[in-house]
C-alpha cells in the first residue's frame, strides 16, 4: 500500500515532509472483496505546512498551491473511479488540519492492485514501473500475503537528508481486517486485536522507506467453513 | 643632457606601456550590465575549481567547460594569471543576453587542459586566437582571455522564426484548433500574450514539455517542424549577435571601461573585489523591457528618471571583517526624490519594541509625504512631455489624487517609517488530531489534542499618527473575517492568525501600528520592552544611520530564518550565507542629490572561517540579485 504514498500523495510527501502520520486500513471480506482506507494526517505540522504553502518554491522544487493540490487530488479521485472493480470512491480533505482521507471498495485484491498500478503509471507519465510488476497482495486459501513494492525505496533515495529526518518523526500505521479470525501471522512486529479479526503494524515512514519488508506479512485465517 | 634625455624617453616609454597595455577589464563588452572584479589572486588561489564552478556567476560556462576536466584541480593550476583581475560580467540587450568572464593567462597549456572541450577556429580578429565549444567562445589576445556566451532571447527568436514559419503558409506557431475556431480569435489571443521574464531569458528547446503542442510543417520529412526551425534561427542569431559583440570589442575597441566612467573609476580601487551594476540599463532591458513594444513611450519617463543610475561597490577584507561599501549613483531628478524621502526624523518609539536579545532587526526611516510631493513635482513635467495616451491617463489620475485626496490623512496614517525584528524560533501552542485504536477491533477514533510547534517570532511595526483609523479598520475586519478577532484594550488578537495556527497580535500604541506573533510582547510588554529593549549601542547606531539600519547575528538567525517571508532571490542569498557565523550590519551613511551610500559589514571568527568562500558567496549573492 505504500505505493499510494508515491502515487496518490507524492505531492504531499515531497512538499510537506513534515511530521506526517499515514494510516492504511484494508478490510477484506471472505470473497476477497473489501474496503481500502488511506489517511494522511499532517495536523501536527500545521505551521510548517502553512509556511511551506506560502512559498513559490522550496529547494528548487515548485510548491503547489492549495488549489493545485485540490485539483491534483480530484484528478486522482476521478482516475480511481474509472478503474474497473473499484466503487464507492470517497475523498475528503480538511485543509485546516491538513488531513486527507481516501476510501474505496474493491471487488478483489487483484483489482485494487491493478488500480494502484494504473494510477502510478499514469503519474509516471504513462511509463511502466518495473517494481510494480510483482504482485504485492494475494489472498488465496484463507491466507493473505502482503508486501510493499520496492518502488518506495527507489523514490525515497531521492529525498534529501533533512527531509528524511522529518520522516523519522512520523508514524505509519497499517491495519488489515478480516471477517474471520486470524490464526497465524509471520510479521513479529504485528499486533493482533482482541477480537482476532484485525492486525496492526506501526512503524515510521522513514524506516518503511528504507525497509519496505517491514510490512510484509503472511496472515492465515481460520477456515471460513 | 643625453643621459637626461635617455631617462626621460625610457620613463615615457615605460609609462606608456603600463598605461596602454591591455588589461583584462578591457575585454568586458559594452553590453555588460553587471560586473564583478576580483582583485586578489591570493584570495582565489585556495579555491578548488570544482568549488568555483558551482557558483551561479559561473553558470554560463559550467556545462561546456567543467565536465570533469577540473576534477581535483585548484584554480592555481588552471593557467589563470592571478596578477591580473578576474572579471565576471552579465549583460542584457534588446535581443540577447551576454555573459562570461575575462582573465589573465599565465600558462596556455594548463588553461587548455581545463578548457579541453574548446576547439580552435580561424579568428576573424587580428592578433587574437579564437576557440569554441558549442555556445561558449574563448578569445585569447596578449595573454588575456575573454570567455563569452551570447544567447538570443525568446522574443528575437520568435519574431524571426514565426515570420519564416508563416511565410511558408503555416498557421501561427501557437495555433491549436481545439481552442480556436477561427482566425479572428487567434489574433485576439496573440495580442493578449504577455511576455514573462522567463521568456526573455535564453530558451531551451532541447527537451520540450510533453504537454506542449508541437506544430508540424507537413508530412514531408525534409521540411522542418516549427521547433526545428526555431533551433536553426537561434543558431543563426547566436552567430550574428556574437559577431556584433566581438566586432564592437575587438575591431571598434569599445569596452565597458571606455563607455562607463563610473566603472573605470571603480576599477582604480585597490579593494579585493569591486562590483558595478548599471540600474538604468537593467530597467530598460530588464523588468519593463517585455512591455516596451506595446507601451514604449509610456516607459520613457521611467528611463529618464533612472538615467545615470548605477550601483558601484568595493569589497574589502580586514582582520576578521569583510566590508562592502556601496554607492547608489543617480541623476538629480531621482536624487531630489531620495533626498526628500530620507528627510525624516527618527522615530525613537520603535526602539522600545525591539528586544535586546533579538536575532535580527532593522529600522527604516523615511518621509513619504515629502517624497510624494517631490515625486509629483518631478514626474508631472516628465509625463506632460509625453504624447502617449497612457502617460496622459497616469497624469490625469495623479492630478485627481493630488487635488482631491486627503494627503494629510493618508501620510499621517502611514508615514513610511517602519521597523522589524526577528526573535528566533519559539514553541507556540496549536492543536493536532491524533488517532486512538481500541484493543478489541483496532477501530480508530479521532481526537483533537493540544500540541506545540516551532514558529518564527516576528514583529513588524509602522509609525502612524492615526491609530484611531487603524482601530476602526480592524473593527470592520472583525465583522468580515471568518477568523475569531477580538479586542483587549489597545490590543487586537486574531486567533490562529499566524500561519493558521497561532494568535496574531495588533498593537496600537505610542503612534505605532505593530503586527506581531510574539506573545511576550503583546501580553506582557504592550508599552514596549523598557529595560529589556535594544541596547544603547545599537539604539545609537540605528538613530545615527537614520534612513536604514540593520543588524543580524548570523550564528543565531540565518538558520532559523523562515524562507516563506523572502523572495526566491533573497532566499538564494540567505542559502549562500547559511552555516556561517558572525555579525552582519547594514548602515546608510548619507543620501544626497547625487548618491546614497551604504555600508555592509560582516565580522567573523577569523581563525575558523574560509574568507575566500565568504567573499565568493557575497559576490554570488549580488550576482544572482542583479540578474
Amino acid at each position: 500500500m505504500k505505493v499510494f504514498v508515491y502515487s496518490v500523495f507524492t505531492v504531499l510527501l515531497f512538499a510537506f515532509s513534515a511530521c506526517i502520520e499515514i494510516i492504511d486500513d484494508l478490510s477484506i471480506n471472505e470473497d476477497g472483496s473489501g474496503t481500502f482506507k488511506y489517511t494522511v494526517n499532517l495536523s501536527s505540522s500545521k505551521v510548517k505546512v502553512n509556511s511551506i504553502l506560502a512559498l513559490d518554491s522550496l529547494d528548487g522544487k515548485k510548491v503547489p498551491s492549495l488549489t493545485e493540490i485540490e485539483q491534483k487530488l480530484k484528478d486522482l479521485e476521478a482516475s480511481l473511479k474509472e478503474q474497473e472493480g473499484i466503487s464507492k470512491v470517497a475523498f475528503s480533505a480538511d485543509y485546516d488540519n491538513f488531513i486527507f482521507k481516501l476510501k474505496c471498495d474493491f471487488s478483489s485484491l487483484a483489482v485494487l492492485q491493478n488500480a494502484v498500478k494504473e494510477l502510478a503509471i499514469k503519474e509516471n507519465k504513462g511509463n511502466e514501473i518495473p517494481e510494480l510488476q510483482k504482485e504485492w497482495l494475494a489472498f488465496e486459501n484463507d491466507t493473505l500475503i502482503r508486501s510493499v513494492p520496492k518502488i518506495t525505496l527507489v523514490k525515497t533515495n531521492k529525498i534529501n537528508k533533512r527531509d528524511t529526518e522529518l520522516l523519522k518523526e512520523g508514524n505509519y500505521t497499517s491495519i488489515t481486517r478480516f471477517s474471520n479470525e486470524i490464526i497465524s501471522y509471520s510479521n513479529e512486529k504485528a499486533k493482533l486485536s482482541k477480537s482476532k479479526t484485525a492486525i496492526m503494524i506501526r512503524t515510521n515512514p522513514y524506516f518503511l522507506t528504507q525497509n519496505p519488508q517491514l510490512l510484509d506479512n503472511v496472515i492465515s485465517l481460520k477456515d471460513s467453513e | 643632457m643625453d643621459t637626461m634625455k635617455f631617462f626621460t624617453s625610457a620613463f615615457v616609454l615605460f609609462y606608456s606601456l603600463i598605461t596602454y597595455s591591455q588589461q583584462t577589464e578591457d575585454l568586458i563588452p559594452t553590453k555588460a550590465i553587471s560586473v564583478f572584479s576580483i582583485n586578489s589572486g591570493s584570495l582565489l588561489q585556495k579555491i578548488s575549481l570544482d568549488d568555483l564552478v558551482k557558483y551561479d556567476f559561473m553558470e554560463g560556462v559550467q556545462q561546456e567547460l567543467f565536465d570533469g576536466s577540473t576534477s581535483g584541480k585548484t584554480i592555481k593550476e588552471s593557467g589563470i594569471d592571478f596578477d591580473q583581475k578576474l572579471n565576471v560580467f552579465f549583460g542584457k540587450g534588446e535581443q540577447y543576453e551576454v555573459s562570461g568572464f575575462t582573465f589573465g593567462i599565465s600558462d596556455e597549456d594548463e588553461l587548455f587542459e581545463v578548457f579541453d572541450d574548446f576547439e580552435q577556429q580561424e579568428s576573424a580578429y587580428e592578433g587574437t586566437e579564437q576557440y569554441n565549444s558549442y555556445m561558449s567562445h574563448l578569445v585569447v589576445t596578449d595573454k588575456k582571455g575573454v570567455l563569452i556566451r551570447v544567447m538570443p532571447n525568446y522574443r528575437s527568436v520568435s519574431k524571426m522564426a514565426d515570420s519564416i514559419w508563416m511565410s511558408q503558409g503555416n498557421k501561427r506557431s501557437y495555433y491549436n484548433d481545439w481552442y480556436y475556431d477561427d482566425y479572428t480569435e487567434i489574433i485576439e489571443e496573440t495580442e493578449a500574450v504577455e511576455f514573462t521574464e522567463e521568456m526573455e531569458t535564453e530558451e531551451d528547446t532541447s527537451s520540450p514539455s510533453e504537454k506542449a503542442q508541437f506544430p508540424v510543417a507537413d508530412e514531408d520529412p525534409t521540411k522542418k517542424t516549427y521547433y526545428e526551425l526555431r533551433d536553426s534561427v537561434r543558431m543563426v542569431l547566436n552567430a550574428s549577435f556574437l559577431k556584433e559583440v566581438l566586432d564592437d570589442l575587438l575591431i571598434s575597441k569599445n569596452n565597458l571601461k571606455k563607455t562607463s566612467s563610473k566603472f573605470a573609476q571603480q576599477l582604480t580601487s585597490d579593494a579585493q573585489g569591486i562590483f558595478y551594476f548599471d540600474n538604468s540599463r537593467f530597467n530598460q532591458m530588464g523588468n519593463y523591457h517585455h512591455y516596451r513594444p506595446f507601451y514604449s513611450s509610456f516607459y520613457n519617463y521611467v528611463d529618464e528618471l533612472y538615467e545615470n543610475n548605477t550601483v558601484v561597490g568595493e569589497i574589502m577584507l580586514n582582520d576578521g571583517l569583510i566590508e562592502l561599501n556601496i554607492d547608489a549613483n543617480y541623476n538629480n531628478k531621482l536624487g531630489s526624490i531620495y533626498t526628500e524621502l530620507s528627510n525624516s526624523k527618527f522615530d525613537k518609539n520603535v526602539l522600545n519594541y525591539i528586544h535586546k536579545d533579538n536575532q535580527a532587526f532593522f529600522t527604516y526611516n523615511v518621509n513619504l509625504r515629502e517624497a510624494y510631493e517631490q515625486t509629483y513635482k518631478t514626474l508631472v513635467p516628465l509625463l506632460e512631455k509625453s504624447k502617449n495616451s497612457r502617460a496622459q491617463q497616469s497624469l490625469l489620475m495623479l492630478d485627481l489624487f493630488d487635488e482631491f485626496a486627503n494627503k494629510d490623512a493618508i501620510f499621517n496614517t502611514y508615514k513610511g517609517s517602519m521597523f522589524g525584528s526577528f526573535n528566533g524560533i519559539k514553541k507556540v501552542k496549536t492543536t493536532k488530531i491524533i488517532y486512538h485504536y481500541d484493543e478489541e477491533s483496532f477501530e480508530g477514533t479521532e481526537t483533537e489534542v493540544e500540541s506545540e510547534e516551532d514558529m518564527p517570532i516576528f514583529t513588524l511595526g509602522f509609525s502612524s499618527k492615526n491609530n484611531a483609523f487603524s482601530d476602526k479598520f480592524l473593527r470592520r475586519i472583525m465583522v468580515l473575517s471568518h477568523k475569531e478577532v477580538h479586542k483587549e484594550g489597545d490590543l487586537w488578537i486574531i486567533d490562529r492568525g499566524a500561519l493558521n495556527a497561532a494568535p496574531l497580535y495588533f498593537i496600537l500604541k505610542n503612534d505605532l501600528f505593530i503586527v506581531s506573533n510574539d506573545e511576550n510582547l503583546a501580553l506582557n510588554h504592550i508599552d514596549g520592552y523598557g529595560s529589556e529593549s535594544l541596547s544603547k549601542d545599537f539604539a545609537k547606531k540605528a538613530k545615527k544611520s537614520k534612513f536604514l539600519y540593520g543588524h543580524a547575528d548570523f550564528g543565531k538567525a540565518i538558520d532559523d530564518l523562515p524562507p516563506s517571508i523572502f523572495s526566491k532571490k533573497e532566499n538564494e542569498m540567505i542559502d549562500a550565507l547559511k552555516g556561517k557565523t558572525g555579525q552582519v550590519e547594514l548602515t546608510s551613511s548619507s543620501i544626497d542629490q547625487e548618491k546614497a551610500s551604504f555600508q555592509f559589514s560582516y565580522s567573523y571568527n577569523e581563525q575558523n572561517e574560509d574568507v575566500a568562500t565568504y567573499v565568493l558567496d557575497i559576490i554570488n549573492s549580488l550576482y544572482t540579485h542583479s540578474k
